[in-house]
């Protein structure tokens, strides 16, 4: 089932691909390919990749009909929640990432995740968090000189 | 003999005060690294060079390679601990190095791993020491037809070699390849695929790409395994950290047979430390009068696979640093890490740069006898950093990912693109798509069209170039049999086996 998708993501990959290649201007000074002859041996590379995936769908399909195995189907899983609760709750941390700042964003962030995958231990987990995005803040910004954003507090 | 003089200039680089300081921090954040589960040497490379940008370009190499060759003793570590391999190659210490633990030869299995790793890695800096030289004047006669096709050499032989599906392999390839495309085109200055965003005219960088696909992915996977309560625990080291005369005498024959063997597989693209390792495996197991105790704690077998993906680094550094081409996805991180810094590996870089190549490559032999050091006595200290809960330890690692992002462009662009190649990762790990032929075709993609364009000016526009010389045919063969190798394998075996059976 999954490779079966793979195929047809590798199939809408390759077409979007084509047309955006289509959308690139061509000027060919002294350059005979130009900037759309490379992109388009990808997609026919991927659509080539595509039919080799197939073929080895078929391949696979014909060996579990001889071995009597069937298995190979996706289920939705409780811990796939939990994976895409960590995505979003990333996705928010992002977002409020300069307008908030590195260190009360990361603060937040890192409070709700260890607070739920280390649960019971608050006092540790306050504490390292604290420290952590203290520590970091001062060594990158003030040691080795990387900019990050500052957001609503003022050092 | 100016060869000669260079490599003792070489050395004279590589004990500079700030070079050995360099070399020192490296092998230590490198074995932290290996034995942490999250970051591995290629995101832990990755997110060092927008911190680093500022040094002397020698200095930051030296670190970076101290922190690859480093991830690999420190990986050996959680292999034997919790028979999770710390970074992949470590894969076949943690059978028979975990069964040594459970019967409370912890100790022994460590040392042997630090003590051949080594002897392998001092073994391996001494081939690439050896071959480096010879190769670099072939390499001077490669024209843009022969690096085109050498590249595509190590990606096909990268993509059908590692996973389970050469399909998925070339796929990962390509989809690297297509990442590599998007950005201003150097040649006609158009914009392709761009999608109006100014912050991809540059590309889209390979740091985020690579920090994505093995960090925050494996946070994902991590999380997900403290949920599911897969996560394992560390086991206490137990019995003296060295090794009993017999246990000697058993173990030398594999670290040398190891050594030899991972240098020779780490020079040949695709291969890696993890087949390495599985080679020493089975070789030692095969050559061993007690095959029966592989698997149950045979101190053979954490001797011989530690010490092959060891040795395996510095094989790997060879078609790096001779050709500007790596063979697998650490070392492609660290073509990234030279470009960076406006360094070019190649032939050219032996003679335009002998301070640089000599000062890194002779840096690993002190690196080495540094980790030595640091892996028996202090390896009390390094185990301690399993016991940091995982809950705690894996939101952190985000963290640090984010500012390593943050830092190269101090734009929240990069930040999104870190979280969208980790879902990638994630999901490309649950549906058996390699991501090491991504990273590699990234990379080297901008390169590869460039050599294609190129060759194809010199030639007019006749693609028989690319088939005029006695290398660029060889290096065709080659990629064909790469790609045609995982399908004849399984049919020569299946005719076999009827063969048997008649």
């Amino acid at each position: 089932m999954t490779d079966r998708i793979i195929f047809v993501c590798a199939l809408l990959l390759a077409g979007v691909y084509f047309w955006g290649t289509a959308q690139i201007p061509s000027l060919e000074l002294g350059d005979p390919l130009g900037p759309k002859a490379f992109p388009r041996m990808l997609g026919v590379g991927l659509l080539i990749a595509a039919a080799m995936l197939l073929a080895e769908i078929l391949n696979n399909r014909k060996k579990a009909v001889t071995d009597g195995d069937d298995s190979g189907g996706f289920k939705w899983e409780p811990h796939d929640w939990v994976v895409l609760g960590v995505v979003a709750w990333t996705a928010l941390y992002i977002v409020l990432f300069e307008p908030l700042g590195y260190m009360l964003a990361t603060l937040i962030y890192l409070l709700v995740l260890t607070g739920y995958f280390n649960r019971g231990r608050h006092l540790m987990n306050s504490l390292s968090c604290v420290l952590f995005v203290a520590i970091s803040y001062f060594a990158f910004t003030k040691l080795l000189g990387v900019n990050l954003a500052r957001g609503i507090i003022p050092f | 003999m100016e060869t000669l003089t260079h490599i003792l200039h070489g050395f004279v680089v590589a004990t500079q005060p700030i070079n050995l300081w360099y070399t020192f921090l490296g092998v230590f954040m490198g074995t932290i690294i290996g034995v942490l589960p999250g970051i591995g040497p290629s995101a832990g490379i990755a997110l060092l060079i927008p911190i680093t940008y500022g040094m002397n370009p020698t200095s930051a190499l030296i670190m970076m390679a101290g922190i690859y060759y480093g991830a690999k003793y420190g990986g050996s570590t959680t292999a034997i601990l919790i028979r999770t391999p710390g970074e992949a190659a470590s894969v076949m210490t943690s059978i028979d190095g975990y069964e040594m633990a459970k019967k409370g030869r912890a100790g022994a299995a460590l040392a042997v791993s630090a003590i051949g790793s080594f002897i392998a890695g001092t073994i391996g800096v001494i081939g690439l020491t050896l071959f480096a030289v010879p190769l670099t004047s072939m390499a001077l006669k490669f024209g843009p037809a022969e690096y085109f096709t050498l590249m595509l050499f190590a990606m096909t032989a990268v993509s059908t070699l590692t996973g389970k599906s050469p399909a998925k392999g070339i796929i990962a390839t390509i989809l690297g390849l297509m990442i590599a495309t998007i950005g201003i085109d150097l040649q006609s200055g158009q914009a392709r695929y761009t999608m109006g965003i100014p912050e991809f005219q540059d590309g889209v960088g390979f740091v985020v790409v690579v920090v994505g696909l093995f960090a925050m992915a494996e946070v994902l996977r991590g999380l997900e395994g403290i949920y599911r309560g897969t996560s394992a625990e560390a086991m206490k080291i137990k019995g003296k950290l060295w090794l009993t005369r017999e246990e000697w005498r058993r173990s030398i024959g594999p670290i040398w047979r190891g050594g030899i063997i991972g240098f020779v597989i780490g020079v040949l693209p695709g291969a890696g430390g993890t087949i390495a390792a599985i080679m020493s495996y089975t070789t030692e197991k095969r050559l061993s009068k007690h095959p029966e105790e592989f698997g149950h704690g045979a101190i053979e077998g954490v001797a011989g696979p530690e010490s092959a993906n060891n040795s395996d680094t510095a094989g790997a550094l060879v078609p790096l640093l001779t050709l500007g081409i790596p063979g697998g996805g650490a070392t492609a991180v660290m073509l990234g890490a030279f470009i960076m810094y406006g360094v070019q590996p190649g032939p050219m870089l032996f003679q335009t740069r002998p301070d640089l190549v000599w000062g890194l490559i002779n840096s690993m032999y002190i690196g080495n006898v540094m980790l030595v050091v640091l892996n028996l006595p202090l390896i009390g200290l390094f185990v301690r950093l399993l016991y940091i809960p995982q809950g705690i330890l894996y939101p952190m690692i985000v963290a640090i990912s984010a500012i390593g992002a943050y830092a190269i462009n101090g734009s929240v662009v990069d930040l999104w693109l870190i979280l969208l190649f980790g879902v990638i990762g994630y999901i490309f790990d649950k549906v058996d798509i390699p991501v090491a032929p991504l990273v590699l075709s990234l990379v080297l993609g901008g390169m590869m069209e460039q050599s294609f364009r190129q060759a194809m000016t010199i030639s007019g526009g006749e693609l028989k170039i690319f088939y005029g010389s006695a290398i660029t045919v060889t290096l065709l063969v080659m990629s064909l049999i790469s790609v045609m190798l995982p399908f004849i394998i399984p049919r020569l075996r299946a005719m076999g086996s009827k063969g048997d059976e008649s």
